[in-house]
């Protein structure tokens, strides 16, 4: 639910690695509360005088805060929005934390085409994603979810290939797995929820154009 | 499995309403009634199911993606519901062709969809709305927008936005902007998504004329009012979105009239999740809830799927919406204890029953002890049942 103080704007920040640039944006324009950190013991940080509280969560859930209105807003990946697809306002986006989704395969399985991968098994956080990308490409898979350490599965022969997000390429060439085909590429998103983007027009719209005007400021200099 | 094994459980999607909430929802049903009633609208009931292609004819979207489907005997595909919207211009069509024009009507009503249930919205849900049908023009659309205020306000919600749009206001930019078909959908799924990031990335990717592209980039943001529409008027070059905030504009003068412009902004970008919308479309939120708690809209087009074309508009608020809004704004009534318990001596039962009903008469709440007790057990009998007090018959 949107807080029912209606003047308090309440603003989602995920967990992880998107946490700090994600916080020291919003600090600029000064969106920020005393003891807001990743590691914070309360769930809730208020800042009483800009009528503003964050909570942080964890990113795949993130949506879902938004989607309810727990949470007016939020800065999420395009990666989770993807996955999780509910109904939100994606109104920018913020450029960073650019990381792509991959689908890659130990070396010694490569093959030459795409679609001469079928019926093996993938292991992926993004089952969804995964999903879709199959299908678009008349491809059967079999899909383990997992909630983490990906590149596990295809050493252990819990799975042949897996669908992660790839930031440098590092972990991939590190447990020797070679990209085969590029799902998404994605960045951090400014979301709201549809009622609160309504009824809280004025200020979000304002955090916009701020984070906006940011924007372009840094891809100038 | 053995019978002792087996745990009752309710189909995903699907709630009892226990007593409390019944008697809430019950309230604001009887409010919402009384006063359609009062605007001289009429109720009907309609089957809880329809032949599928009845529902697909008008909204084949919603019929195909989220209705509950099953086969009748002859194996004729039917389907539960999704809206009242469609049965009601069934309605209208075959039973009251002979009727006089406008038709007005209401329903309060149980929908069907299959989709992610979530608060305030089960897969099985509760409906109240009107439908005014037979009369096009600004008249029929004022009057559809300002009933759905008086029944927000009916219902107890004191704070909430209504937020008025124009379909025809989109599309015309749309044609404006020559898109080909393809990029045409494209543009629409992205704005149906509420997905701005990725409109801007297919608008970049094309050559649109600059000025159709910025309304179109900035659609959710045109939200305001009278002053926001005269200078989004100024901006648009084609007849189709000229008119539409033209009647917008005109709506707007009679709500005035009402008496419930406050309430009302206009937000150009509002998006509806059926495709039958021709015309003013409009949204109402309120604090404390993330989606809205009514809408509806100008549908023209419908009964001519049905074979006999007629201007339609209406609205239809979410009964369990409204009971959570209420909820959580602190404003749900608190409802009046259970009323009298009525205890009784041995052999003074018949006395008991005339007791309970000279109260009931007297249109007090009364409940009968069904065994013969001793006051003090009467009285902690009452209590524990919640009744405002007891009576005893000895």
């Amino acid at each position: 639910m949107t807080s029912p103080d209606k003047d308090m704007l309440t603003i989602a920040l995920p967990k992880g690695k998107l946490f700090q640039p994600a916080a020291d944006r919003l600090a600029r324009f000064g969106y920020t509360a005393e003891g807001l950190s990743e590691n914070s013991r309360k769930l809730v940080i208020v800042n009483e005088t800009k009528k503003i509280q964050f909570i942080i969560t964890k990113p795949m859930d993130l949506p879902t805060y938004v989607e309810y209105g727990a949470a007016d807003i939020g800065i999420i990946g395009k990666d989770v929005l993807l996955e999780e697809s509910k109904d939100v306002y994606e109104l920018l986006d913020m450029k960073f934390g650019l990381c792509r989704l991959m689908l890659a395969v130990p070396a010694a399985l490569r093959r030459e085409k795409l679609s001469d991968y079928a019926h093996l098994r993938v292991a992926t956080k993004y089952p969804r994603v995964a999903e879709q990308f199959f299908l678009n490409n008349g491809i059967q898979m079999e899909i383990i979810k997992l909630n983490g350490s990906i590149e596990l599965a295809p050493m252990v022969g819990l799975a042949e290939m897996i669908v992660d997000i790839v930031e440098t390429g590092r972990t991939l060439k590190e447990n020797h797995l070679l990209e085969v085909a590029h799902l998404h590429r994605a960045t951090a998103r400014f979301i709201a929820n549809r009622v609160s983007f309504k009824m809280k027009f004025e200020r979000i719209h304002q955090m916009v154009e701020e984070l906006r005007t940011l924007q372009e400021e840094e891809s100038q200099s | 499995m053995s019978r002792h094994d087996y745990i009752p459980q309710v189909p995903y999607g699907t709630k009892d309403i226990l007593p409390l909430d019944a008697a809430r929802k019950r309230d604001v049903e009887n409010d919402l009634a009384r006063l359609f009633l009062a605007w001289g609208y009429q109720e009907v009931i309609t089957p809880t199911f329809e032949y599928y292609e009845t529902l697909r004819a008008s909204a084949p979207e919603a019929a195909d993606d989220s209705s509950f489907r099953f086969f009748d005997r002859s194996g004729r595909m039917l389907a539960l519901r999704p809206d009242m919207t469609t049965p009601i211009a069934r309605v209208a069509v075959m039973r009251l062709k002979e009727s006089p024009l406008p038709l007005r009507l209401f329903y309060l009503a149980n929908v069907f969809r299959q989709e992610e249930a979530q608060a305030g919205r089960q897969c099985e849900f509760y409906q109240a709305g009107v439908e005014l049908l037979g009369a096009g023009g600004i008249a029929a659309d004022a009057e559809v927008v300002a009933l759905a205020v008086e029944s927000l306000l009916a219902a107890g919600l004191v704070d909430f936005q209504v937020c008025l749009g124009q379909v025809d206001f989109i599309s015309g930019i749309m044609a404006e902007a020559e898109l080909d078909a393809v990029l045409g959908h494209k543009v629409k799924r992205a704005l149906v998504e509420r997905n701005m990031v990725g409109l801007g990335e297919l608008l970049a990717e094309c050559r649109v004329e600059p000025g159709s592209r910025d309304l179109l980039q900035q659609l959710p943001m045109l939200h305001g009012k009278l002053d926001m529409l005269q200078s989004v008027r100024r901006r648009v070059k084609n007849e189709t979105s000229q008119a539409a905030l033209d009647n917008l504009a005109d709506i707007y003068q009679l709500l005035e009239k009402y008496g419930i412009d406050r309430h009302v902004m206009f937000d150009l970008g509002i998006i509806r999740d059926f495709d039958y919308y021709t015309g003013m479309v409009f949204e109402t939120y309120t604090a404390g809830l993330g989606y809205p708690i009514c809408g509806g809209g100008r549908y023209d087009r419908m009964a001519g799927f049905f074979g006999r074309e007629q201007p339609a508009t209406g609205f239809a608020l979410g009964i369990e919406r409204v009971l959570l809004a209420l909820e959580r704004q602190g404003l749900d009534t608190v409802r009046s204890a259970r009323g009298v318990y009525v205890g009784w001596a041995e052999g003074k039962l018949p006395q008991a029953i005339a007791a309970v009903k000279r109260l009931r008469d007297e249109g007090e709440t009364a409940e009968l002890g069904l065994q013969e007790q001793s006051r003090a057990t009467a009285e902690r009998e009452s209590k524990l049942r919640g009744c405002e007090r007891c009576l005893y018959i000895d």
